[in-house]
């Protein structure tokens, strides 16, 4: 338990109403998005720059609490929750935009600015973030950073990590590391920039970002095509690909997803359709009359039941907003939603489908799925209840025997989510003991009484690290 | 102890009136409520956040958490704007939640025997009764006419009292007379009669805006609508539930069905967008208590006066122009608790020579809110700010709303802060380009 002196001391170095510790904060700062894992922290902290997240530090590390940063907790792999209580560092407060700097074409942030506040302010200045999760209204620069997320301009344009130019992180022995610049061209030693984005928290703690901007496409065209089963529309993927043209996003959405959006946005999604794909091409008007004119033409090929292009950009963005919300959405049918992030290469979208499908039948479950189409990153949504142990087990045998196909085909278990709670028996799987003994020692390096979010992404095997339980609460799994 | 299978799990709550598990459990906490609730935005503290709320709300049901102080305070300290509601994908409604939770409160922490009577006495005599009502706001026109009200104001001895009180008074418009007694039970339509209408005169609108919601009759009127306004409605109950006194609106609630089912009307439409809401949802809340069949009968005739006009279409042959740039702010209840927010757009659009000037963050609370901004005058003052903010960046000359609690809170901001703009309700403005 945290000592009363250390409380007094976080309130003296940071301000009384930045520390939180009545249970009722405590209860609800030891989730995020995640369905089944929810643990409590000893104390919550809200600092207001890089040296109250280092004072903060300081006090954990002499009390030896575990310390778990987070942003808004969007996360959907636990990588925020506080297995093993401790201090929870919650970045939100530090949120102001520092600098956009319109001659080098960056912009430097704190961890805890909102996604889409930047891109806001970006594009009043003509300039363009790509990444887009999306939870971009609510998560923060400094979650899409640790977990490196993606979003729906991930095929075109990348993922959070290709825009990080340079990152002030603070580490569990006091010192600060900043790391990267504002140089286009930077090798100089090893990557650290690299390799904290993705970290999950389990490195350092970031406090300041800068990310790279591009010029915005100046022009972009928006398709909706409908299909009568999804292995067209994974087919319909590939062939695009394979004709060498990348739009910014190709997104797909299955029946029960297309109904559940449509029960929240009613902006007439087709119900009866098996599957939908939302494509959009942008860059220069030539290429893009060029790119959308194929697309077309490849939809027509694959025989797609219909084919809409959007009439004008509010329309295109009332489409992305819709598909943004497909997760929450889904979760009208079922109190449940247990979501994983498989990735496979383009190649294999059609037959993932059909893994898919198979399995749904097998383990006789309801399943939503959407995602990424076009850079492969599906997230197909069992659609459970938590209450049900039978249907629970039978969700994580579905999740178990699809990862062996997307791992047998050379996919990832994580495409923009991260690790976390939810994801480390697939990693181990994916990358091997070998894998995990580097991860373990690139860790150690950097903290080496492992207080840093201890038990994310892979385990400790140390004893200590059984999840700490409360007096008075329980704690799910 | 072991999770438990069932549905309607109420751990830690009263039995009585405890929220549904399901209604609780549907939260899969992506946080799309986040950017849109105004006492998350005032506090960056996630309990005061409608997934915080609805996480709190679940804690008691599953015995994590007893009902405490702080699920108390959360449940009154919730504006029950429903702008979660709106935003939520998985459907969560985390102000009715908190609405239930705030019964809830007065069963745990019950009031002391003056704050229990004081209580009583507002919910239970004074607003079911139209009658005793309007006696007791007697005394506050006198006051008004004499003068008194002047003296007062300037001499600052309400800084003497409670804060709140002070801003109640400062709130008060120029009152008249109560329209209840004056409006007649029955008007005939004028022109080629398109139906009858029964009007739901709200308790505020005819107290503090008679004016207004005289515009209102004088408009459906106009439209072709024979008006039916029964004399002995009662309070919908809007107050009663805000409160958590779920047993008297729903006395309330069963009079009304009744009173206005009686009335063989084709439609039932209100100008309170707060009563409107609460109509909407006497489903909800008699849910076992009245015939399932006339409670959706109910439900269907309701309509929002916006609603309606822009439903069966405005006759604006005729229309006199009104020359004004107005912005138009959208009440909660209206837009959120009802999904209104298309209708007095169009409407505004059709009064000839009105120009709408969309202001940012239409939607967005004026910290109103019942007895909101009296309880938390200071957290209040500053959703205001926000909003007389984007009021000013329009420079429109009126702001239009739609309902009497946002009006009193915008009236009385505008003015404390040397606005220029003139507080509307839209039916005023439609009045207005209505002819006699």
């Amino acid at each position: 338990m945290i000592s009363t002196t250390a409380i007094e001391h976080l309130k003296e170095k940071l301000g009384a109403q930045n520390v939180l510790y009545e249970k009722e904060d405590l209860l609800v700062l030891g989730y995020d998005s995640t369905p089944g894992v929810h643990h409590l922290p000893e104390v919550v902290v809200y600092p207001t720059s890089t040296e109250q997240v280092l004072a903060a530090m300081e006090i954990a590390q002499r009390e030896g609490l575990p310390i778990v940063p987070r942003g808004s907790g969007t996360g959907l792999s636990g990588g925020s929750v506080p297995v093993q209580g401790g201090m929870v560092i919650c970045l939100t407060r530090m949120n102001r935009i520092l600098e956009i700097d319109e001659e080098n074409l960056t912009a430097t942030v704190e961890a805890g600015v909102v996604t889409l506040d930047l891109f806001n302010a970006v594009a009043a200045k003509g300039l363009f973030y790509p990444p887009d999760p999306g939870s971009q209204k609510i998560s923060t620069l400094g979650g899409n950073v640790m977990e490196n997320a993606g979003g729906l301009r991930g095929l075109k344009y990348g993922v959070t990590r290709d825009y990080v130019m340079a990152l002030k992180c603070v580490l569990p022995d006091g010192s600060i590391l900043t790391t990267g610049g504002k140089s286009v061209k930077d090798v100089a030693g090893y990557n650290f920039k690299d390799l904290l984005c993705g970290s999950e928290g389990t490195l350092g703690i970031i406090t300041e970002i800068t990310v790279k901007l591009i010029p915005p496409p100046k022009d972009k065209r928006t398709f909706l095509a409908y299909f009568n089963d999804m292995r067209t529309a994974g087919e319909a993927v590939s062939k695009i690909i394979a004709a060498k043209i990348i739009p910014s996003t190709m997104e797909i959405m299955d029946k029960a997803t297309i109904n559940c959006v449509e029960d929240y946005v009613k902006i007439g999604l087709p119900r009866q359709m098996a599957a939908l794909l939302l494509i959009e091409v942008d860059g220069h008007p030539a290429m893009v009359a060029e790119e959308a004119e194929a697309v077309e033409k490849i939809l027509r090929e694959v025989n797609a039941a219909e084919v809409h292009v959007a009439k004008t950009a509010e329309e295109a963005a009332s489409l992305a907003a819709a598909r943004r919300t497909a997760l929450s959405a889904l979760a009208r049918v079922s109190p449940t939603t247990l979501l994983e992030d498989a990735t496979v290469p383009r190649s294999r979208l059609a037959d993932t489908f059909d893994e898919i499908e198979r399995l749904t039948e097998k383990y006789q479950l309801k399943v939503g799925t959407f995602g990424h189409a076009g850079d492969g990153n599906l997230h197909p949504t069992v659609l459970c209840d938590e209450r049900n142990a039978d249907e629970m087990q039978r969700a994580h045998a579905f999740y178990n025997e699809l990862y062996e196909k997307v791992l047998a085909w050379g996919g990832t278990v994580s495409g923009e989510h991260g690790i976390g709670l939810a994801k480390k028996e697939y990693l181990a799987r994916q990358i091997g003991p070998g894998g995990v003994a580097v991860m373990k020692r690139i860790k150690q390096s950097f903290d080496p009484k492992g207080l840093l979010n201890p038990g994310k992404i892979f385990d400790e095997g140390d004893p200590c690290s059984k999840p700490h339980v409360e007096e008075g609460f329980r704690v799910s799994h | 102890m072991s999770r438990t299978d069932d549905k309607d799990l109420k751990g830690n709550f009263k039995p009585q009136d405890a929220p549904h598990y399901d209604d609780v459990l549907q939260c899969m906490r992506c946080g799309f409520c986040l950017p849109t609730c105004p006492t998350y935005a005032l506090t960056g503290r996630e309990r005061s956040s409608p997934r915080g709320r609805v996480a709190l709300a679940r804690a008691v049901a599953e015995q994590k958490l007893e009902f405490t102080q702080a699920v108390k305070e959360e449940s009154f300290f919730c504006l029950d704007c429903r702008a979660c509601t709106t935003a939520c994908p998985s459907g969560v409604r985390a102000g009715e939640v908190m609405e239930i939770c705030r019964s809830q409160s007065h069963a745990f922490y019950p009031l002391g025997t003056a704050g229990k009577a004081f209580r009583e006495f507002i919910l239970q005599k004074m607003l079911p009764s139209p009658e005793k009502l309007e006696t007791s706001m007697l005394p506050t026109r006198l006051y008004q006419r004499l003068g008194i009200q002047w003296l007062v104001r300037h001499s600052k001895v309400l800084k003497l009292g409670p804060g709140w009180m002070e801003k109640a008074e400062g709130m008060l418009p120029e009152l008249d007379k109560p329209l209840r007694t004056q409006l007649p039970e029955r008007i005939e339509a004028k022109g080629k009669k398109r139906g009858k209408v029964g009007f739901f005169l709200g308790c505020v609108m005819t107290l503090m805006y008679p004016g207004v919601s005289r515009q209102t009759v004088r408009v459906l009127v106009h439209q072709g609508f024979e008006v039916i306004t029964p004399r002995n409605t009662k309070c919908c109950g809007a107050p009663h539930l805000s409160e958590g006194d779920r047993q008297t609106a729903r006395e309330l609630a069963l009079f009304n069905l009744d009173l206005f089912l009686d009335q063989d009307v084709d439609y039932i439409v209100t100008d309170c967008a707060g009563c409107g809401a609460s109509l909407k949802e006497y489903e909800e809340l008699l849910e076992g208590q009245a015939e399932h069949a006339k409670l959706a009968k109910f439900r269907s005739k309701i309509r929002d006066i916006t609603e309606f006009l822009a439903e069966v279409g405005l006759r604006t042959e005729g229309l006199k122009p009104v020359n004004k740039t107005v912005t138009y702010h959208e009440p909660c209840h209206l837009c959120h608790a009802q999904g209104v927010s298309a209708q007095p757009r169009k409407l505004l659009k059709q009064i000839p020579g009105v120009e709408l000037r969309e202001m940012a963050e239409a939607s967005w609370c004026c910290g109103s809110a019942a007895t909101w901004g009296l309880k938390y005058s200071e957290e209040s003052q500053k959703v205001l700010d926000r909003k007389l903010g984007n009021v000013r960046a329009t420079g429109a000359e009126a702001l239009v709303t739609a309902n009497p609690g946002c009006h009193l809170q915008l009236a009385w901001g505008v003015r404390e802060a040397g606005m220029p703009q003139q507080v509307l309700h839209l039916m005023e403005l439609l009045g207005e380009a209505t002819p006699d």
